[in-house]
């Protein structure tokens, strides 16, 4: 009589375990089956394509490592596809981390109209990049387009902007200003988020604005700083859309991207083999230099609370 | 109709086919017309929304072909034809059009012929054509270009009469003193540049991309290089064409030079037959002339293809549906457009059969002898049964040539280092038929 009460307890415990465990699993499984599925299951089968020649139409062939060596001593397109790609990422993340920076500042002060101002720089991230390549395909048109008439008034030369093999790559640093509206909302909170207290601290010790922005505004940023160089060379690296739409890589392949090159050696040249090895190498790659950003971190981002040895 | 052949009852065919918004609408009537004459027949139009290069459609087409689920006939990347025959995933329609007499009834240039077999048909007749703007060479006091195409003007009195219609900001002609060529508000051509439309020039001249086998690059032989050469020279020599799109960047397609043919700030306009669609619905006097010879006239046929897919479980009433949409009457609405020209012979030697198509206000006058006579020339572009054209073409001919049209490189040094890319890759694997 005196124990039953604990094995009923006990049996319960059980079934009420094995019971939450079924409903676990049922509730996670959308999840867990959709990154199987979607994700982990691809992601198994691009590496085994990477070791095939395979167009698509016919059964995989297996060829072994075939693929990445074409990729580094055959095919001249890959590493003017890398350069490109390099070139827009080193020279675009941080200019664009930049204007992103300086415009959340400008957002951050109490002047009337603020909100109208807010939403004015975010609306142009809110268009998808395709239409964002489209309206600039015009701005860019070296003939009509907006760019080149603004030059005219101030008496430049008119440029061929994305048409020319020197300037496409600056034109897409240029085109990618006018969306960083996302960045700035990012930078945005994060100045709101100093507190009053420090910046008022360096007023009472007769500090400028500069002392300000210096010793109190950029240390505490520098977490959300390096937030956006993670994202922002993530997204470089796999700049695909605007090259796509705009120039089709050219002229010259001075626009050919890595993910271009990649796409179309995958669907127009039938390598998907080869596509395959690419998007490993780019993964080891973004990988790595990832990793490189994430250790120098603890040279430059300064986490509120922590002490500096 | 059916000639004999009898029909399964409840059958549905899947038709895949892209095109513009007008296109659209004219294969889904057509398709519709053809369930009306085919009780028991029913079509699934599958559209795939129009991508200049085609990627997205074929990357669509792997897809469904790797979970074997194609359509079961309907347009086709043509340059894919070979590669999709090989694997075994497109019907021989040989025996088809054999038993239905068809042979007689089309242009010869229909049919694609792989040995003794025919692997798919083109959809429609395409080449390239002179446009111009008649109110700019009056203004500049240029002359009509001839229609017959056997008598077009030379390329250097096209070159010639070209400058004359250039102006800069102040009204100078090209040659004259202070011209300034960084400020031409008129000019005399403009001209795509992108692989086929490089094909009538270069076989005006006897040059050639490649061997028609396949076999052998032709793009540096002596002919071919004055071509390329003639016309980098039209945009820093003689400065009469704007530089517009780069070859390599035939996805963007900037409507520059239909736009400023419209506006008056161009005066002759080379490309595709299919533009007059685009360029009759512009409020301009549109004319059409022949094309000029380098050496002997010279004219391209360019379409996409058409085909079965080898899956098919229904081969009798899928080729029933191929001859349908292969007869221009049931999809009129896009030859009287000026997107299309017809395959059918008839369609350009009798005149009844000829006049309803080319007698509306779209095609301009001397649009028969300029462009539909010019057809008895045309050769098949070879971008279908070149293996690997696709890859010589992007990989290896457009990155140069764009450093020819950007004044970086001469003709001499761009398809020197052409060659040296179709080697490197080993591009040159003959041809499919």
């Amino acid at each position: 009589m005196e124990t039953r009460p604990e094995i009923t307890k006990k049996h319960k415990k059980m079934h009420l375990s094995r019971y939450r465990n079924r409903w676990g699993w049922l509730l996670i499984s959308p999840a867990v089956s959709g990154l199987t599925l979607w994700v982990a299951l691809p992601l198994l089968v691009s590496l085994v394509a990477s070791l095939c020649d395979w167009d698509m139409v016919g059964p995989p062939q297996y060829i072994g490592l075939n693929n990445y060596k074409m990729m580094f001593t055959v095919d001249p397109s890959f590493w003017q596809a890398v350069g490109v790609t390099a070139y827009y990422t080193f020279a675009g993340v941080p200019v664009q981390i930049i204007v992103a920076f300086v415009t959340a500042l400008l957002l951050n002060t109490n002047v009337r109209g603020i909100r109208f101002f807010r939403t004015l720089y975010y609306l142009p991230s809110i268009l998808p990049i395709a239409v964002n390549s489209v309206l600039w395909l015009w701005l860019f048109n070296p003939h009509f387009g907006l760019l080149n008439i603004i030059l005219e008034w101030f008496g430049f030369p008119p440029q061929r902007w994305v048409f020319g093999s020197e300037t496409v790559i600056p034109s897409f640093i240029l085109m990618s200003l006018w969306s960083v509206g996302s960045t700035v909302i990012i930078f945005l909170a994060g100045l709101q988020g100093i507190p009053r207290e420090l910046l008022e601290a360096v007023e009472i010790d007769g500090g400028s604005g500069w002392h300000r922005f210096r010793h109190i505004i950029l240390p505490l940023m520098t977490p959300i700083i390096f937030y956006t160089v993670v994202i922002g060379f993530i997204t470089g690296v796999q700049t695909f859309t605007q090259p796509f739409m705009m120039t089709g890589g050219g002229p010259a392949n001075a626009s050919l991207f890595y993910v271009l090159h990649l796409y179309r050696q995958a669907f127009q040249f039938s390598h998907m083999g080869y596509a395959c090895a690419m998007a490993w190498f780019l993964f080891v790659v973004t990988m790595i230099i990832s990793g490189v950003i994430f250790k120098s971190s603890s040279l430059w981002v300064f986490y509120e609370g922590e002490v500096k040895k | 109709m059916t000639g004999g052949v009898s029909f399964a009852k409840d059958v549905t065919l899947t038709y895949v086919y892209w095109g513009s918004p007008n296109e659209k609408i004219a294969i889904e009537n057509a398709l519709a017309d053809f369930e009306t004459a085919h009780p028991g027949i029913r079509v699934r139009p599958m559209y795939l929304s129009a991508d200049f290069v085609g990627i997205e459609f074929s990357a669509k087409m792997k897809a469904l072909a790797q979970a074997n689920v194609l359509p079961d006939l309907g347009y086709f990347r043509e340059e894919d034809v070979g590669d999709w025959y090989a694997a075994g995933r497109i019907l021989d329609l040989a025996r088809y059009v054999e038993r239905d007499g068809m042979d007689k009834d089309y242009l010869p240039q229909v049919w694609m012929r792989l040995d003794d077999k025919i692997v798919g048909s083109y959809t429609a007749a395409e080449c390239q054509v002179l446009f111009y703007n008649k109110d700019v060479l009056r203004e500049a006091g240029v002359p009509e270009p001839p229609t017959d195409y056997r008598n077009a003007w030379t390329w250097d009195e096209f070159v010639a009469y070209a400058r004359e219609i250039v102006r800069d900001r102040n009204g100078r002609k090209p040659g004259e003193p202070g011209f300034d060529p960084n400020r031409i508000v008129r000019y005399g051509i403009g001209m795509d540049l992108w692989w086929a439309m490089l094909f009538p020039p270069l076989w005006s001249n006897g040059g050639d991309l490649v061997s028609r086998d396949g076999t052998e690059f032709l793009l540096d032989k002596p002919e071919s290089i004055e071509v390329i050469q003639k016309i980098a020279d039209l945009i820093h020599v003689h400065h009469v064409m704007p530089y517009a799109d780069p070859s390599s960047a035939a996805a963007a397609a900037m409507p520059a030079p239909a736009i400023m043919l419209a506006n008056g700030q161009l005066g002759f306009f080379i490309t595709g037959q299919w533009e007059l669609l685009d360029l009759a619905k512009m409020d301009f006097s549109l004319g059409v002339g022949a094309l000029p010879i380098w050496k002997k006239p010279a004219q391209m046929y360019i379409s996409g293809a058409s085909v079965i897919f080898q899956s098919t479980p229904h081969p009798e009433e899928a080729w029933e549906l191929h001859k349908w949409m292969m007869t221009p009457e049931k999809t009129l609405d896009l030859y009287t457009s000026g997107l299309w020209m017809p395959t059918k012979v008839s369609w350009y030697t009798n005149p009844t059969d000829l006049s309803k198509w080319i007698d509306n206000p779209v095609h301009p006058k001397g649009y028969k002898e300029a462009v539909v006579d010019s057809m008895e020339i045309a050769r098949v572009v070879y971008s279908a049964a070149v293996k690997n054209f696709a890859r010589i073409w992007g990989e290896a001919i457009a990155p140069e040539l764009d450093k020819v049209w950007l004044g970086k490189a001469t003709a001499e040094e761009a398809v020197k280092a052409a060659r040296e890319r179709v080697t490197q890759l080993d591009l040159l694997q003959g041809a499919w038929w």
